[in-house]
């Protein structure tokens, strides 16, 4: 079956820092874990993937298409969402920050209406549609980020650090959220720190180390487990 | 002393009895400004966004001659749009000297240096991550300008705000475009200036109050925007 998303010889620089990748092919419906220390290069690669960045060499190609210019980059956002470690929320209410991207693809209506509660049901904020968005909790904010890149249903979902920092209790909500996407056919690549997060989603391990892509392995289970998500 | 506490009791008693020489030139004041900071932000916004968020040869040059817009004497605009506007000049048979429309004109010269540079430092001091938040959720450049213009919105106002104040206490572009003519083109500051030169010193005073609360008004919505 062909790549979702496949970079082929991708060289991008910042300053001193360099990522180079030689190949990577991102398989529609797979979870990704994507580890590295500080510094390794995992929020760059999670913007090249986002096609937030143009790569100063190499290619990138969408379900086989080769990601151009602008314009297609642009055209092609529509299909790939980042949530970023510390995203940001629009200063509105939490129900226009879920509309802002469906508006922008005129799913207006009952739909918008519908899959905003099922979106905000299913990261434990059902009530939140009317709060404002700045006078959310971190967790809640992050938790709203989340609903409002779901409830896009890209085909591919970046997160930068999900769960970095948050409550142990509120953990299992986005795990639970991140595991059940391969079956609605989102792919989910998570750029993460903690290891055990790897085996609790099950997802195949991508390892970045100084800007450079050094292993991809698929783990024992490549089946996400429920309880062991449990923490 | 008398003489000062005298024309202060004149010039209240003209105010609290609505006095229709003052009421004319607040009027003509209120509605000249108004009418030129819609135009200047209609025009300012733009700019400053597009110099602000742009990436283009010859920004930083574009953001000093904004800066040094900003200070433009009013009664040079004043000098130049009369050589436009007289009867030799090139838009001289338009008719607009000594009409409220020139007098808008050379107003709206003075608002939009201000209201791109207030919108160039509410751009530049915005949230880095509006931007890549706005793209990452399908926006195009475009849409994800405007929406970076919609978080500064308070930003926005306060430079609206900041170029209506300008406008409406300048006095060199009145007095030269507009020519202080009576019920037409005469406003607070042109009024305060001839009128007192004339010995009415009450009147000048009375126009100088209102022109003190219209500026405290200006300036605490300012406050209040800046603190939000």
């Amino acid at each position: 079956m062909q790549p979702l998303l496949t970079l082929s010889d991708i060289i991008f620089r910042r300053g001193d820092f360099a990522l180079r990748i030689e190949g990577l092919d991102l398989r529609a419906g797979r979870i990704y874990l994507l580890e590295g220390g500080n510094g390794a290069g995992k929020s760059t690669l999670l913007q090249l993937l986002a096609l937030l960045l143009p790569p100063a060499a190499g290619t990138i190609r969408f379900a086989g298409e080769p990601v151009a210019d602008e314009a297609q980059r642009q055209r092609l956002r529509r299909q790939i969402t980042l949530v970023e470690q510390n995203p940001y929320l629009f200063d509105t209410s939490v129900y226009r920050n879920l509309a802002f991207g469906l508006r922008l693809r005129a799913r207006g209506g009952e739909t918008q209406e519908r899959h905003i509660r099922q979106a905000l049901q299913r990261v434990g904020l059902a009530g939140f549609k009317a709060r404002h968005a700045r006078a959310l909790s971190g967790g809640e904010s992050r938790r709203v980020a989340l609903a409002r890149a779901m409830v896009l249903r890209p085909q591919l979902l970046l997160l930068d650090e999900p769960t970095a920092g948050l409550d142990r209790e509120v953990l299992p909500i986005f795990e639970e959220c991140l595991a059940a996407l391969p079956g609605q056919g989102t792919t989910v690549v998570v750029a993460s720190h903690d290891g055990d997060q790897s085996r609790r989603l099950a997802g195949e391990v991508l390892t970045l180390d100084q800007g450079r892509l050094s292993m991809a392995s698929r783990p024992a289970s490549s089946q996400p487990r429920p309880s062991a998500m449990e923490t | 002393m008398d003489y000062l506490l005298n024309s202060l009791d004149a010039a209240l008693g003209m105010i609290a009895h609505l006095d229709r020489e003052v009421l004319d030139a607040v009027w003509t004041s209120l509605y000249t400004s108004l009418t030129a900071i819609v135009l200047g932000a209609l025009l300012g916004i733009p700019l400053g966004a597009l110099v602000g968020l742009g990436r283009f040869p010859g920004r930083r040059l574009s953001m000093t001659l904004l800066n040094t817009l900003m200070a433009l004497p009013t009664v040079v605009v004043g000098l130049v749009l009369f050589g436009l506007f007289s009867r030799q000049g090139p838009l001289g048979p338009l008719g607009l000297l000594f009409t409220p429309w020139a007098l808008i004109a050379g107003q709206v010269v003075l608002a939009v240096p201000i209201v791109a540079n207030y919108t160039v430092a509410a751009v530049a001091g915005a949230d880095p991550r509006i931007l890549p938040t706005a793209l990452t959720l399908g926006a195009g450049r475009l849409r994800g300008s405007w929406q970076l213009l919609l978080e500064v919105r308070f930003g926005m106002m306060a430079a609206i705000v900041a170029g209506f104040g300008r406008v409406i206490a300048e006095v060199g572009v009145a007095m030269m475009l507009g020519g202080n003519i009576r019920g037409s083109t005469r406003t607070m500051t042109t009024a305060i200036a001839l009128e007192t030169s004339k010995g009415e010193f009450a009147f000048g005073l009375a126009l100088g109050i209102v022109l003190m609360g219209v500026a405290l008004i200006v300036n605490l919505f300012l406050h209040q925007l800046q603190q939000r």
